[in-house]
């Protein structure tokens, strides 16, 4: 490794130096750096490797690549998530790497982190190969990773979660200063204003995100991997995320992110590897592909079409709400005054960044949360009614967290496709096995969830796997009225489409659909009618055909305030 | 209505220091504040404050621990031997290495086992109860004074100390004023009840209460200014990212186990050894729960639960050195809600107005209704006080955000 010997006691120091010592190693100098001398083995790896492979993975400027992954396989008990990845990222760019869900962006990126060894295959980071037991060899090499589900400590301050771990500290005790300066210093580089003494759990997902980000930084990464950042992002959002990150690469980092979101990955990459059931199927520049191709690509087959299709809307109305609003102990209204009906046959999309209501109002409407005002399902008032009520007059959910509220992680998939219809599956309070898992398995094929069989618990899914058994469960249900949170939050597109075409035959079939997501294509290209939540309070109600991303983002986040 | 620094000390000191006061000037009854009192509760505080402690850090390193009543079992038993046999520090350092044994058990088998963490504890308290009468058996009986339930008697104490000047504190043979002792009997509103309560607190202190009550700033420091602090709380609050940052969770809680034992079994040392001058059996009655309870009162920090055991110190204090005063503890609760009722409407939290209106109206009932007030009611007095504010407070309590939950290495669904 190059950093070896060079564990100055602060990060940032070293941080600089090995930026100098990039600096100094491009112009040519290698011999005159007496900042930092490389292991001799690595000189030695350097200078006698092939023309061809110097031309082939290096860049003009004769620089080592900043990671090289040599035909790295990977498997679990039961499937290969990583068969024969090569891939090169050069320093100083922006690398995508897009996949379907399940296509194994994450194991891969887990085992460059060092979260777990390949069973094969190589890793090279600047060229010298390693070998990572832990996410400690990793950060030491200059590798740093912001997770898709941040790994932030809710109740400590920003600045206890930047530091943990790689503590400035004088004899044992915290240097909170000199980390506060650091910290303030790091943050001013890459564009941002952060209050280090807050707790995090004040804080909204992109300042979380940020937070993630120097964390790394704060270690010194000068590769960093984003797993799915902009998942969880508004449009604005996301595009400051890539603002910071572009002075990063300015600044000689390498950022390598994983989406599946092509135009972002066709709009800030320079390089995109496209990896498909766990292979890489090429690497390629934006220039030269569209983003169908790149998407053709990456299903390996045609595309569905996410286009929006006219529907009918009958005049029934199936839900309809007045007034509604949710407030807390020593909190302000959470969900304030939402009045809205649909009906059958319709879909109403809702806009907003997450934490504006959305989920206090779909508590509300499942009876979970106290709300006053009136909420009625096909004409009947269940503003009291409990949610077992509720969810028989035929509302049914697909929730905002699948872990949290949508099931039990160590239990089998069948138990989960059970739950809130053992009514249906039992006789005298005996569960009618046989059925409940046949009824799992239709789901499965429905819905293709990648499986081995209905036993395997929950928890051996990929996320994406356990959104689909999760929605087809709620689908199954055959409800009147369906709220559904982020539907297609973590799945691939083919299963994205599918989902899309079940929730529309539904709908076709008379089905009302309260539609929250934060994925703003789907939500204009599904809804039939959006309202936009700021700070628990319908602000604007839209058609699809006069939004723009661009309109809803502005409203989304208070920047415009619509009459309604 | 938020509350600075010096206006939080004022309400949370002052206030009710006064009100004390005119409860005491009003009922006649000078024990409320008398140095008796307020000494006898700081002993009888210090025990469930340092139960509170050792709850304190297993659960801020993630770890729930019903198995404090045991570990202070052991401190009891382990303390009341070596006080015995080698003189009362000994016993001291055995009670913490007693408890320090518990934590030990209870770390293995949850860390290590993964066993669930409120099963490991009742099984350490009823281990630690017939396993000590097992050790009584073999050590003490047929001792002079010894049993099953008893040790012998120790034959020297913890030494006592008052404080120079302020309570009348020899400094090399010079007998210095005792200041505090004077204003006290002079029977001023406020500054008798002050100077009462302060010379509680500065005389006829044994050396075992002072390194008890330390345990409020020396945990605070640790795990609020160090390095390893930080990473102990890391590991109650988000084991996960605490791993993927290279911090060792298996092993800091195991250490905060272990500490969390030393704590309890110090609690225990405390009893066999400074309270009394053996090892009884169920000396503890009860007090590692009450410092459970007190590490709730007290949002998981230390100064809280130093707050929380004061208070059960101090309603234990008040029943041991006067009794007939406590009934006049109701007419204090009854004011001090009447206080709170005014706060809650200032503040229009309907709730909290509501549920200490009920309290002050319970409370001023049976001061007037019952002359003769049983013993059992005044001592659910402090449980009765931290149900009220677990009732009022609880959406402002922090608990460590993964306490409870068992952690395996590498694993992250």
């Amino acid at each position: 490794m190059t950093v070896e010997g060079t564990r100055a006691k602060a990060r940032v120091p070293l941080f600089v130096a090995v930026r100098l010592f990039a600096a100094v190693r491009r112009s040519g100098a290698l011999w005159r750096c007496g900042v930092t001398v490389p292991p001799l083995g690595w000189v030695w790896q350097y200078l006698s490797m092939p023309d061809s492979a110097a031309n082939g993975s290096a860049s003009a400027h004769g620089t080592a690549p900043a990671v090289e992954l040599h035909n790295i396989s990977k498997g679990f008990p039961g499937v290969i998530a990583n068969r024969d990845i090569s891939m090169t990222v050069e320093r100083g760019t922006i690398h995508a790497i897009v996949g379907e869900n399940g296509a194994g962006k994450s194991t891969l990126m887990k085992t460059l982190y060092g979260l777990h060894q390949p069973d094969s295959g190589t890793i090279a980071v600047n060229g010298t190969e390693v070998e990572f037991s832990s996410p400690s060899d990793a950060i030491e090499a200059g590798i740093g990773m912001v997770h898709q589900h941040f790994m932030l400590a809710d109740n400590l301050t920003v600045l206890e979660n930047i530091i943990l771990g790689a503590e400035p500290a004088k004899g044992g005790v915290i240097d909170s200063r000199e980390a506060a300066r650091q910290i303030t210093e790091l943050a001013r580089s890459l564009g941002v204003e952060i209050d280090v003494n807050s707790p995090v759990a004040e804080l909204g997902v992109g300042q979380r995100q940020r937070v993630e980000i120097l964390k790394v930084l704060y270690r010194g990464a000068k590769t960093l991997i984003l797993d799915e950042p902009t998942a969880v992002l508004v449009p604005q959002e996301v595009d400051e995320l890539f603002e910071n990150l572009r002075r990063l690469v300015d600044a000689g980092t390498t950022v390598l992110f994983i989406s599946h979101k092509l135009d972002e990955v066709l709009a800030v990459s320079s390089r995109i590897t496209v990896i498909r059931q766990g292979t890489t199927v090429g690497t390629v520049t934006p220039a030269e592909v569209t983003r169908r191709q790149l998407a053709e690509m990456m299903v390996g087959s045609d595309l569905p079409q996410p286009e929006p299709r006219t529907s009918e809307v009958l005049d029934r109305v199936r839900l309809e709400v007045n007034n509604l609003s949710v407030s807390r102990p020593g909190r302000r209204d959470l969900v304030h005054d939402v009045s809205f009906a649909i009906r059958s046959g319709e879909i109403l999309g809702v806009a907003g960044v997450e934490g504006n209501g959305q989920f206090e109002l779909c508590s509300a409407l499942l009876g979970r949360e106290h709300s006053s005002g009136t909420v009625a399902i096909d004409g009947k008032d269940v503003s009291h009614a409990s949610v077992r009520d509720r969810k028989n007059a035929g509302i049914a959910y697909v929730p905002f967290d699948r872990q949290r509220e949508g099931l039990m992680l160590t239990s089998s998939l069948w138990e989960n496709n059970l739950l809130g219809q053992e009514e249906k599956f039992s006789k005298y309070g005996f569960v009618n096995v046989a059925a409940a898992r046949a009824a799992c398995r239709e789901v499965i094929s429905r819905f293709g969830v990648l499986t081995p069989n209905e036993d395997v618990p929950a928890f051996a899914l990929s996320g994406g796997n356990q959104q689909k058994l999760v929605v087809g469960r709620t689908m199954s249900m055959n409800p009147a009225v369906l709220l559904a949170a982020h539907p297609t939050r973590g799945i691939d597109v083919g299963a994205q489409a599918a989902v899309w075409e079940e929730i529309r035959t539904a709908r076709d079939a008379g089905l009302a659909v309260l539609l929250v997501s934060a994925d703003l294509e789907e939500l204009l290209g599904l809804s039939d009618r959006v309202i936009v939540m700021f700070e628990g309070s319908v602000v604007a109600e839209l058609s699809p055909r006069d939004a723009t991303p661009e309109l809803l983002g502005s409203y989304m986040t208070g920047a415009k305030v619509a009459a309604r | 209505m938020k509350l600075t620094g010096r206006a939080r000390l004022l309400v949370f000191f002052a206030v009710p220091v006064a009100l004390m006061s005119i409860v005491r000037l009003w009922s006649g009854e000078d024990a409320l504040t008398s140095s008796d009192t307020i000494g006898a509760s700081l002993r009888l505080s210090v025990p469930i404050l340092l139960a509170g402690m050792a709850g304190l850090w297993a659960e801020r390193c993630g770890v729930l621990n019903i198995g404090i009543e045991g570990m202070m079992i052991f401190g009891t038993w382990f303390g009341g031997w070596g006080a015995w046999q080698f003189g009362p520090w000994v016993g001291l350092m055995f009670a913490v290495v007693g408890g320090m044994l518990g934590g030990l058990i209870h770390a293995v088998a949850t860390v290590r086992f993964n066993v669930d963490q409120i099963i490991s504890g009742v099984v350490l308290n009823l281990l630690a109860f017939f396993g000590v009468r097992y050790m009584s058996d073999l050590a003490f009986v047929g001792q002079p004074g010894g049993g099953v339930s008893q040790s012998p008697p120790q034959t020297s104490a913890i030494p006592r100390f008052d404080i120079p000047v302020l309570s009348g504190g020899e400094v090399f043979g010079w007998k210095s004023p005792n200041i505090l002792l004077n204003l006290e009997e002079r029977g001023w509103f406020f500054v008798s009840d002050l100077a009462g309560i302060l010379h509680g607190l500065t005389h006829n202190l044994s050396w075992g209460t002072v390194i008890g009550v330390a345990a409020v700033p020396a945990t605070f420091w640790i795990l609020w200014r160090t390095r390893i602090g930080l990473r102990l709380r890391s590991s109650g609050e988000s084991p996960v990212a605490a791993e993927t940052l290279g911090v060792n969770v298996i092993r800091l809680r195991y250490l905060g186990l272990l500490v969390s034992g030393g704590l309890a079994g110090y609690a225990g040392g405390i009893l066999s050894i400074v309270a009394s001058s053996y090892y009884r059996q169920g000396q503890t009655a009860g007090r590692g729960y009450i410092g459970l309870a007190t590490m709730i009162f007290g949002n998981w920090r230390p100064v809280g639960v130093l707050g929380g055991a004061s208070l059960f110190g101090y309603a234990e204090g008040v029943k041991l050195v006067a009794n007939d005063a406590i009934s006049t503890l109701f007419l204090f609760v009854a004011l001090a809600a009447v206080l709170l009722v005014v706060a809650a409407v200032v503040n229009r939290n309907t709730t909290r107005g509501i549920v200490t209106a009920f309290v002050a109206v319970i409370a001023a009932y049976t001061y007037l209704a019952i002359d003769d007030v049983p013993e059992s009611l005044t001592q659910s007095l402090p449980y009765f006080a931290t149900l009220v504010v677990l009732a009022t407070a609880s959406q402002r309590l922090r608990p460590p955000a993964m306490a409870g939950i068992p952690y395996r290495r590498g694993e992250s669904h």
